[in-house]
């Protein structure tokens, strides 16, 4: 007879969550040092390096900080933007291509920008950007209010496509070609013009870029946009349940495809704001973040504030495995997406073990 | 000519084989009702730790036994946490993917870094049993027999499983209460089948299939390490677009292995058929190879649209996919 | 007596709810027991800890006089125990025979076995069950569900079987047909527990009734020996004021007018057939017929969230086909739909009490900010007025109990004003009292001249409440009585569709004098 089981807990304590959260990042941290361990690496020394981004005892530690910021500004616009559509159990995993959409629009603009004013010409390939990811986020909403399209598998599909489609222009010598370097006999993608340059108020030798700015102003509209609009309560609402949002007079298929543009949108504007600050354009330019920026909002419950406090996190494991490698080159990046895996895993069976109790079976005393 | 049709027939067997191993584990486990986009990190735990073991061991039987492990433990590890802990299955997917690609060139890179290097199968005993066999008089046959019956062991295990598998959903009893899971996990429950216990079943062994899969690319390879390309090299993905392709059947996942595995030879070979047929097939050396390679899944998406569009009910997607069960929920 | 079940001090808790308390009760063998309940009395919840579904916190099982433990529903089948659960467990892309052939044991591990079938057809035959094996359950009508969920426990060789609210979706003759069967199951010496509220059917069934209230036993009376209101004192506990309120009022002019109304459900079949009626203002309308005649999508269809094929909805003298959800609602037309699952439609369940007060009207504030603070206030005015049980507004809804649900559902959809209050189904799965509460909600509207449909089950209470009731059956309309005319019985036959009144004796049902319709209007 078993005597132990599992009945989900009636009530959900924030700081209950957030202990047993610590505790599983603890738990991930723990087996990645054994890894390190085996490796021959001291792993303490190796954290040390890591989370502090290379910024001990480092002369151009700005450097560090503004490496740090270019990883983050991207991968908190799209975690925040995934969240949007998570909110209203829209399963768009199409952030990658999205990202890649932006961003091939965002360098049409830069590399016919010569000449043009720095700040026209980024606000062009931000509202370019903006545009035409968020048409595809538009479509594959419509087809899925609709005819009821797998929204997951459709962006999955897009996800691919869009990466063939960049490997396609950055791998073709043509006369059309404008995003090539002229002077390569191979195929390989050329720089901005100055003018499309992201440009920042400098702070020492640090430069504090305007996308940081905005990344953090958008955090705080979204917030508010989730929590105090009547937009946000209509999100919520159909998140929770579209029949209701039905019954209740809100046309639900305006609200997915208003949400799903905003939120391929915003990762649109982070495609353009991450090319702009590199002053150039590939196939490995999204970094990842629409694959992240899941795991960064699922950590976070989808909240605002913890989107932002995670979002910091997962930049600096990514940077810190960047900046420690040069101390310890057997340890690339990779072991920072190794990490990441194991953090969310963790964090799963922590989030779980707060919502759920074990209660021992009583037996009844005239048994 | 015909020698150029038999090697493009061949090269489509031979390289696309590990789609077939990816979409039949990966709708053995949508047949229960999960939906695992960790196939592509799946492959990749299972192909390196196949590998891995295979030379160490120096035998072919290991290999293919590891690599079903290694994935399967993967499984484990996802069923662990959607089916006990009821945690996200998309959520889930994706992590095993970053975490098994991430786990992939980490192991690669570590060793090859190492002392000894990356170990190598060339003229291993691996290597010979890992070699094409032609099946007697069969592979006599002109034209199909070089083609379809001149293959590793390995092309034809991933056959034979797909047919089993198609045997197995459809003619077994164990086969019709995986289905009755996939379809309405409550009812199978009511009805004795203990769900948990085929869930947990059928995402292992559809992940250690996997595993076979990625394997099989490794092999393939000539089981090089390549610090940048990883051996699965996006046919997790595919599969999972495949699966759908195939309508959730292992039989017409055979079929669609062909086709997306035409289009990926075409890729490669369309200068070969370009330069043999210059009049008929001249034009496609115009094509870029990337409207090749993204192909599977233009086609899959297409394929995504006009089922959603069509009300037919025949759609072989199970209805419960993607949802976890918890008994006592009300 | 040799007992087939017995439950000895069985408690079951889900979270802070105890839904059985420290309960006792036995079943005999060969006998039907009846189980009765109000809702919410926690019969569902005891049987699915006897079918494995669920397990009990403390307490014990014995099955022929050996303490059990039941951890799953194979480990309960294996016990010899089949339950007919009252959501149809089907696979519905199934044939029957793959549903029966799922959980049958001993059957090999192959499927398509001609044995397997001759099996399942002779114990078909040996309880008179007529059912086509190869027919998709999708395909099916309820009964023939029903059928095959009493067919698969048979087959697998049930002893016992339960039967939770087998009546609920059958029409009269399909319950006669059921009872045949379970007096054949009995001679057969089975041992069978049934779950209903219905009294009538108690008295005709049952050999004993075993009664619980709020999660705790009662007690156990030979049917023989009692009688109906003896087992609703049981039932409720204390003498209950059987009379409903129906206050008579000046009836005005028709507010909402239905005209040749043709309305098509989900899978594309008619649902509701060319059906003409009207509500005044201080009138309650009440709706009858079988689960699934056309109710659901009717109140759809005036809501605006369903399109209609044919006919004319008049609101006041304006049409309201076609419009918006939200048009309508700012007619001042208002439904509060209560669907199955409670939570479905009607309310966000993750919400706050005041979040789901506000769903409807969220909108009329000014400027892009949600006025909370109005909507809290707005709460606790429902909340006081109701006697809503909550330990705050921020609650969210899926915390609160079925009672306060629905009050909180009835008491936002009153307090936008509204002249037509559509209400489907408003007391489903509440205690007396609370349902008291409701019929006074209602009683209050209508007393202010709000015109109410009244969308029902329970004919003794549509009797008492409305004043006018309108029998559907399939989509078509059986007629219109007013319910100081009619008898149950008459409104059971109407509803089976044996008679149809519509139009006798030269009346035109359905259609007002004083309609606001021209007359082209009312051809058309």
């Amino acid at each position: 007879m078993r005597r132990y089981h599992l009945v989900r807990r009636a009530d959900s304590k924030f700081s209950r969550t957030l202990a047993f959260y610590a505790v599983g990042i603890l738990v991930s941290l723990l087996i990645g040092a054994v890894i390190l361990f085996a490796l021959g690496i001291k792993p303490l020394d190796y954290y040390g390096k890591m989370f502090t981004i290379g910024l001990v005892g480092n002369r151009y530690g700005y450097k560090s900080i503004e490496g740090f910021l270019k990883i983050f500004v991207p991968l908190l616009i799209t975690s925040l933007a995934l969240s949007l559509s998570f909110k209203m159990r829209f399963w768009n995993i199409g952030g990658e291509g999205e990202f890649l959409i932006g961003a091939i629009t965002a360098s049409i603009i830069a590399f016919n920008s010569e000449g043009m004013p720095n700040f026209v010409t980024v606000l062009l390939m931000c509202l370019a950007a903006m545009i035409s990811s968020g048409i595809i986020g538009i479509a594959i909403a419509a087809l899925k209010v609709k005819f009821n399209t797998n929204e997951t598998l459709m962006t999955l599909m897009i996800n691919y496509i869009m990466l063939y489609v960049i490997r396609y222009i950055g791998e073709t010598k043509a006369d059309w070609n404008f995003f090539l370097r002229e002077d390569s006999e191979r195929p390989k993608f050329g720089t901005f013009p100055d003018s499309a340059v992201m440009t920042g108020i400098p702070i020492g030798q640090f430069k504090l870029l305007w996308s940081v700015i905005i990344a953090v102003v958008l955090t705080v509209i979204v917030y508010i946009y989730l929590k105090y609009t009547k937009q946000g309560y209509e999100i919520s609402v159909v998140g929770d349940s579209s029949a209701t949002a039905k019954y209740a007079g809100m046309s639900v298929g305006k609200i997915v495809l208003r949400t799903m543009f905003i939120s391929s949108a915003m990762i649109g504007l982070a495609a353009a704001l991450t090319v702009s600050a590199s002053g150039t354009i590939s196939d490995t330019v999204t970094n990842n973040v629409g694959w992240t920026g899941i795991i960064v909002a699922w950590l976070s419950k989808l909240s605002v504030p913890a989107v932002f406090v995670t979002s910091i996190l997962i930049s600096v494991l990514q940077y810190g495995c960047q900046a420690a490698a040069t101390q310890y080159p057997a340890i690339d990046i990779n072991y920072a997406d190794l990490l990441q895996g194991l953090i969310l895993f963790s964090v799963l069976v922590a989030d779980f073990a707060a919502n759920f109790k074990i209660v021992k079976k009583e037996e009844a005393k005239n048994a | 000519m015909l020698e150029v049709l038999t090697l493009f027939l061949f090269n489509i067997i031979v390289y696309n084989i590990p789609l077939l191993y990816g979409t039949t584990g990966e709708i053995m486990i949508e047949k229960s009702g999960s939906l695992n986009l960790g196939v592509e990190g799946t492959m990749a735990i299972g192909a390196v730790a196949g590998y891995l073991a295979g030379v160490k061991a120096d035998n072919l039987l290991v290999a293919v036994l590891v690599s079903f492990i290694a994935s399967g433990l993967v499984g484990l590890l996802f069923s662990f946490l959607t089916v006990t802990l009821q945690a996200n299955q998309n959520v889930t997917g994706l992590t095993i993917t970053t975490f098994g690609v991430a786990f992939y060139y980490f192991i690669g890179n570590a060793l090859a870094n190492s002392d000894g290097g990356w170990p190598r199968m060339n003229g291993t005993k691996l290597a010979e049993q890992a070699q094409a066999l032609k099946i007697p008089l069969l592979s006599k046959i002109p034209f199909f027999g070089e083609a379809i019956f001149s293959h590793g062991i390995l092309v034809y295990l991933g056959v034979i499983i797909a047919v089993l598998m198609w045997f197995y959903f459809n003619k077994t009893v164990p086969g019709l209460k995986l289905r009755a899971i996939g379809e309405n996990p409550a009812a199978a429950d009511s009805l004795g089948v203990n769900v948990t216990f085929y869930k947990y079943a059928h995402i292992i062994a559809g992940s250690g299939i996997m595993g076979i899969g990625g394997l099989y690319m490794g092999l393939n390879m000539g089981g090089t390490f390549e610090g940048s390309n990883c051996w699965i090299n996006g046919y997790g993905w595919i599969s999972i677009a495949l699966v759908i392709f195939a309508n959730w059947s292992p039989a017409k996942a055979l079929l669609g292995t062909l086709v997306f595995g035409f289009f990926n030879t075409l890729r490669v070979q369309n200068a070969a058929l370009a330069y043999a047929f210059p009049d008929a097939l001249g034009w496609l050396t115009k094509i870029p190879s990337h409207f090749f390679s993204a192909l599977p899944f233009i086609i899959t998406l297409i394929v995504l649209i006009a089922s959603s569009l069509s009300s037919k009910k025949k759609s072989g997607e199970p209805q419960a996919i993607g949802r976890n069960y918890y008994r006592e929920d009300r | 007596m040799e007992y087939a079940i017995e439950l000895k001090g069985i408690t079951k808790s889900f979270g802070p709810v105890a839904a059985n308390k420290n309960i006792n009760l036995s079943l005999a063998k060969g006998e039907i027991l009846a189980l009765l309940g109000e809702n919410g009395s926690g019969k569902t919840t005891l049987m699915n800890m006897l079918s494995g579904i669920y397990m009990p916190d403390s307490g014990s099982i014995f099955i022929d006089g050996k303490k059990v433990s039941i951890n799953s529903p194979e480990d309960s089948g294996k016990l010899g125990i089949g339950m007919v659960h009252q959501h149809f467990k089907l696979v519905e892309r199934f044939t029957a025979l793959e549903n029966i052939r799922i959980g049958m044991r001993d059957a090999g591990r192959f499927l398509h076995g001609a044995d397997v079938r001759k099996k399942i057809e002779d114990t078909a035959a040996k309880f008179g069950f007529e059912i086509d094996l190869d027919k998709v359950v999708s395909n099916m009508a309820v009964s023939e569900k029903q059928t095959l969920e009493i067919l698969k426990v048979l087959c697998y060789g049930a002893k016992i079987i339960i039967l939770d609210e087998p009546t609920a979706v059958l029409t009269v003759q399909e319950i006669d047909r059921l009872f045949d069967v379970l007096r054949k199951m009995r001679e057969e010496g089975h041992s069978i527990i049934i779950i209903t509220h219905k009294l009538n059917e108690v008295m005709e069934i049952s050999d004993r009734v075993a009664v619980l209230r709020h999660g705790e036993y009662i007690d156990t009376v030979v049917t023989k020996e009692t009688n109906e209101k003896a087992l609703t004192e049981l039932m409720v506990g204390r003498k209950i004021e059987l009379n409903i309120d129906c206050p008579v009022m000046e009836k005005t002019h028709p507010l909402l007018e239905i005209r040749d109304l043709t309305i098509k459900n989900d899978e594309g079949a008619v649902a509701i057939d060319h059906i003409n009626f009207y509500i005044r203002g201080g009138e309650m309308l009440g709706v009858a017929g079988i689960a699934g005649s056309g109710q659901k999508e009717l109140c759809e269809a005036i809501a605006g969230l369903r399109k209609i094929e044919e006919g004319q909805m008049i609101h006041e003298g304006e049409s309201i086909v076609g419009m918006s959800p939200k048009k309508i609602l700012e007619h001042g037309i208002s439904m509060s739909f209560i669907p199955e699952d409670r939570l479905g439609m009607g309310l966000a369940p993750s919400l706050s009490i005041t979040d789901n007060m506000i769903l409807k009207n969220y909108n009329e504030s000014k400027g892009i900010f949600v006025d909370r603070k109005t909507a809290r206030e707005e709460a606790q005015k429902v909340i006081d007025r109701l006697e809503v049980v909550t330990p705050s507004t921020e609650t969210p809804v899926r915390r609160l109990s079925g009672g306060n649900v629905q009050k909180v559902l009835l008491g936002r959809e009153i307090k936008s004003g509204p002249n037509v209050l559509i209400t489907a189904y408003p007391v489903r799965g509440l205690d007396i009292n609370s349902s008291y509460t409701i019929y006074n909600i209602l009683n209050e509207q209508k007393k202010k001249g709000v015109g109410i449909l009244f969308v029902g089950e329970d004919l003794d209470v549509m009797l008492a409440l409305c004043d006018k009731i309108m029998v559907i059956c399939h989509g078509r309309l059986q007629g219109v009585v007013n319910s100081n005319h009619t008898t149950k019985e008459e409104l059971g036959l109407m509803m089976t569709g044996t008679i149809n009144i519509v139009n006798k004796d030269g009346k035109t049902d359905g259609i007002a004098k004083d309609s606001a319709f021209t007359d082209e209007e009312g051809k058309a």
